[in-house]
């Protein structure tokens, strides 16, 4: 377990979907959920916190990957105006909304 | 988009981790646990996401509002179990004591600690509470995002704070006492601030944290700016104990008596009260504070203070202590824009120090009185051209107190103009009562525009001797802003033209340019009309020089051979701008016989006034012998053989008196008649001439028997063969020439009533002029149009305008209108 101090400055966060898959995300990109944020804020004392690592029981490997993608695909357009829709199967979208309440993005 | 409608949606996978956690109690066990584990700071190795899942399901389960309350009641649980016991064991029971009692010396040291230790664990369990419901707030925050929206609920955050303030904070302190935690907490803070207030060094923090805390909770649920703890219950309790302090701190303070201490602990107060509301509480509480301060302690003692025997304001400007005045200036500032007990005490304060020079120089005056006699006869002095240390001609005392008067306010103008600008921050307020005090007193004593003209009349006679030009610039200055402030601004135009005609005519000024320099800055400041007579007479020395250089040339283009003729220097004065009575002077009977000159005289006296009249037709010269001045020369046989001469510079009756003494052999005498009756000048300037001539004690050129200070008309007076003198060229002035000197009574009154004449002529030129252009005007409104007008030159008086009114009416320039209110009508 990483203290408090090395925690601050870790830049990346590793979210865990239920079934197993890991993904690591600048730390920036992934507080754009304010669900992660309020995670891996450093002043709350949670184990998460702690870790830098997280694990979303109830969001499968497919769909936390497309969360992911969208972080970063927020991120990086975030300063911009008129960007591409971003493509999203539709199979997915219901899931999608779900972890979207979930981590409120 | 187009693709949806095809393509399957997929369900999406529910009850992922169905084996936990699927029903309500499953789930609320396991968060209650955390939740405690939360309270007791064992939260590092629980999982946010563990939690937050929880929680999600839940409200996902429909039973957000089942958990709100149960969340609500485990925290009121854990508040009146754990918070709230330690909380009030922390209370001791000399806090609760002292808080009736009146402190006692050695109890306070015991209460601070106790009420340090008490604020402390107040301070603990407020942050902690703050801490855990920060995480537990995040943990249930999917369940706040639905309850606050969908039920209108407070966030449970609001609910837990409202929770701790109603369960620790009001709580009662023992379960059969009627003391709350709060209150206990306020006299605890309010205590501290006491300790701080008489010197004490507190744990400012400490008490910043508390403060923070009833900032934090609020009131109502919905947390209104205005229902905050801190503002509904604090901050009133202490603003009442700020009255009281600094209420028994100013009458404290007043009791010490002495004012400058009072300024200096009232600034310092301030001070501490801004640094207080900083650092120890809120901010917002500074400007309610510091006004409690400004009324309790400023407003309600600055006049005391202002007043103080021996410390207050008076003292301060006599010993021109501008820190502390400009302390006084500050405090008095913030409670009053106006400055009402600073500016009265100020203005008093110069009104008596204007009345202590007016009364100096009366007493000076007064004094002079007595010995102005043998002071006179030391007046005249010999004018040695060529002795380098030339001493200072002793001026007639009373004029010496004018001008002390004049110095000594222009030195108390200074003075307050100094303090004006560097304690009172040059404030408007202050100048223009400044100003009114010394128009005031300046106006109080009658005399002060003769003072003033006389002021003038020796610097430009000697005072600007050996000054550089700024030096003479800022002494006139100086006199100007006095003149500002005189009132009767006509009568020093009268005076004024006095001395100036005296100065031109007896060429006394030391130089033109000043002269003008003075008339010019005149002219600024009270305006034209003022100067214009002034300037006339300037203009009409410059006309006389050209005349009498044209009339030289005239007279050596007919050639006249007589060498031994007599110099004429001439003045030719117009008599409107001239202030001719004051030449004339005391010459009341109006059948004054012109003076009978020597032939010499005469004949240039009328050749000059052939060649004049020849230039200008229509025009009547009157000769003004009191005025000018003659160089003779004179030769004095001695009785060893040698002859001894003088050239005298005399008046030019002493010329005319001495002249008759040509025809008189040696040893001879003249009687007064028989001089008067020969030379037919009148009494009152003969008997000056003769005693300039024969009893001063320098000048004697003439000898008189018998010899004693008055001239009675059985006089004898021998010329003086063994006049001595070491200079060459002597100068007799004129006894008691009047020629810058202080009026006595007679001639007062003579100005007076001269200067009264022309003021009603003023007021009914000025009420003409206004009715002319109104037709009709009430008789109010008649007066202060008047009264406007008139106010550049004079202040002038109601009853006289009164008058004024009176006679236009019997003259019919005016007419009554109407009765009520009383209107005049102009007639054409």
């Amino acid at each position: 377990m990483a203290s408090t101090d090395q925690e601050q400055q870790q830049p990346f966060v590793t979210l865990v979907s239920g079934d197993g898959f890991e993904f690591v995300l600048p730390r920036s990109t992934a507080c754009i959920s304010k669900t992660l944020a309020m995670m891996f804020d450093p002043s709350s004392k949670f184990s998460e916190a702690l870790s830098g690592r997280c694990v979303l029981e109830n969001i499968s490997g497919v769909v936390l990957e497309k969360v992911c993608e969208y972080l970063c695909y927020n991120e990086k357009n975030k300063t911009q105006i008129n960007v591409p829709d971003m493509d999203i199967p539709p199979e997915l979208c219901l899931e999608l909304l779900m972890a979207a309440d979930y981590l409120d993005v | 988009m187009a693709m949806r409608a095809r393509q399957r949606i997929r369900a999406p996978r529910r009850g992922l981790p169905a084996s936990k956690g699927d029903d309500f109690e499953t789930n609320w066990t396991d968060l209650s646990t955390s939740l405690k584990k939360i309270h007791t700071k064992d939260a590092s190795n629980l999982s946010f996401e563990q939690l937050y899942r929880n929680s999600y399901n839940i409200v996902l389960m429909q039973r957000g509002e089942d958990l709100y309350e149960r969340i609500k009641k485990l925290e009121k649980e854990w508040l009146d179990d754990e918070v709230k016991s330690k909380v009030t064991a922390a209370i001791s029971s000399s806090l609760l004591l002292a808080k009736e009692l009146a402190e006692v010396q050695d109890q306070a040291n015991e209460r601070r600690e106790a009420g340090e230790r008490f604020l402390a664990a107040m301070r603990e369990a407020f942050e902690d509470h703050q801490l855990c419901m920060g995480m537990i707030t995040d943990v249930l925050m999917y369940m706040d995002r639905v309850m606050s929206t969908d039920h209108r609920k407070p966030s449970i955050y609001a609910a837990a704070m409202a929770l701790f303030r109603d369960h620790v904070v009001r709580a009662l302190i023992r379960p059969d006492a009627q003391t709350k935690v709060v209150d206990v907490l306020e006299s605890t803070v309010l205590f501290m601030i006491q300790l701080e207030r008489s010197g004490q060094i507190i744990d400012r923090p400490l008490i910043r944290h508390c403060i923070y805390m009833l900032e934090g909770l609020y009131e109502t649920i919905t947390e209104e700016e205005s229902s905050k703890l801190y503002l509904t219950i604090f901050e009133p309790a202490f603003l009442e104990a700020s009255r009281k302090f600094y209420q028994s701190e100013g009458r404290r303070l007043l009791e010490t008596g002495d004012a400058a201490t009072f300024c200096k602990v009232a600034m310092d107060r301030l001070a501490e009260e801004t640094e207080r509301c900083t650092y120890t509480l809120a901010s917002s509480t500074e400007p309610k504070v510091k006004d409690v301060l400004d009324k309790e302690l400023i407003e309600n003692n600055i006049k005391e203070v202002v007043d103080l025997e021996g410390t207050g304001v008076r003292q301060m400007l006599d010993n021109d202590r501008l820190d502390n005045l400009r302390s006084v200036y500050v405090l008095s500032a913030r409670v009053d824009p106006k400055k009402t007990p600073l500016t009265a005490a100020v203005q008093k304060r110069i009104v008596e120090m204007g009345k202590e020079i007016n009364a100096g120089a009366v007493a000076m005056a007064q004094t002079s009185a007595a010995s102005s006699a043998p002071k006179k006869a030391s007046a005249d002095k010999t004018e040695g051209a060529k002795k380098p240390t030339e001493k200072e001609k002793p001026v007639n005392q009373q004029t010496a107190a004018a001008i002390k008067w004049v110095d000594d306010i222009l030195g108390l103008k200074n003075k307050f103009d100094r303090i004006w600008e560097n304690a009172f921050q040059s404030d408007h307020v202050m100048q223009s009562a400044i100003t009114t005090s010394f128009s005031e007193f300046i106006n109080s004593e009658s005399r002060s525009s003769e003072y003033l003209s006389l002021f003038f009349d020796e610097n430009l006679k000697k005072g600007i001797k050996g000054k550089t030009e700024t030096e003479v610039d800022s002494l006139l200055d100086n006199g100007i802003t006095l003149l500002r402030y005189v009132k009767d601004k006509d009568m020093f135009e009268a005076y004024y033209k006095k001395h100036l005609s005296r100065r031109l005519l007896m060429k006394r000024s030391v130089s033109m340019d000043a002269e003008r320099q003075m008339i010019s800055k005149m002219k600024m400041e009270v305006g034209n009309q003022f100067t214009q007579r002034l300037e006339a007479m300037f203009k009409d020395m410059t006309i006389s020089e050209d005349l009498t250089a044209s009339y030289k040339d005239h007279v050596k283009k007919t050639g006249d051979p007589d060498t031994r003729r007599i110099d004429l220097d001439i003045n030719v004065l117009t008599s409107t701008m001239w202030p001719m009575e004051i030449m004339s002077s005391a010459t009341r009977d109006d059948v004054q016989l012109a003076c009978i000159y020597p032939k010499e005289v005469e004949s240039v006296k009328q050749s000059f006034e052939q060649y004049y009249l020849g230039k200008h037709s229509g025009r009547k010269l009157s000769w003004q012998p009191t005025m000018g001045t003659a160089d003779i020369r004179l030769e004095f046989p001695r009785s060893n053989g040698k002859i001894q001469r003088h050239e005298l510079n005399v008046s030019t009756y002493a010329m005319v008196i001495l002249l008759l003494f040509n025809d008189v052999s040696t040893g001879e005498s003249l009687t007064y008649t028989e001089i008067k009756e020969r030379t037919r000048i009148p009494d009152h300037d003969l008997i000056r001439n003769l005693q300039s001539l024969a009893v001063a004690p320098k000048t004697r050129v003439l000898r008189k028997d018998p010899m004693s200070r008055d001239v009675n008309p059985t006089d004898k007076f021998y010329f003086n063969n063994d006049f001595q003198s070491q200079f060459l060229k002597v100068r007799i002035g004129v006894v008691s020439g009047s020629a810058n000197k202080v009026e006595n009574q007679d001639q007062r009154k003579e100005t007076e009533k001269k200067m009264n004449e022309e003021r009603g002529g003023s007021i009914e030129a000025a009420i003409v002029r206004i009715m002319k252009q109104r037709k009709s005007l009430t008789h109010s409104n008649l007066m202060t149009e008047v009264l406007t007008q008139l106010s550049a030159r004079f202040v002038p008086d109601v009853n006289m305008i009164k008058k004024r009114i009176e006679s236009l009416i019997d003259r019919e320039y005016l007419e009554r209108i109407e009765e009520d209110p009383p209107t005049y009508g102009y007639v054409a």
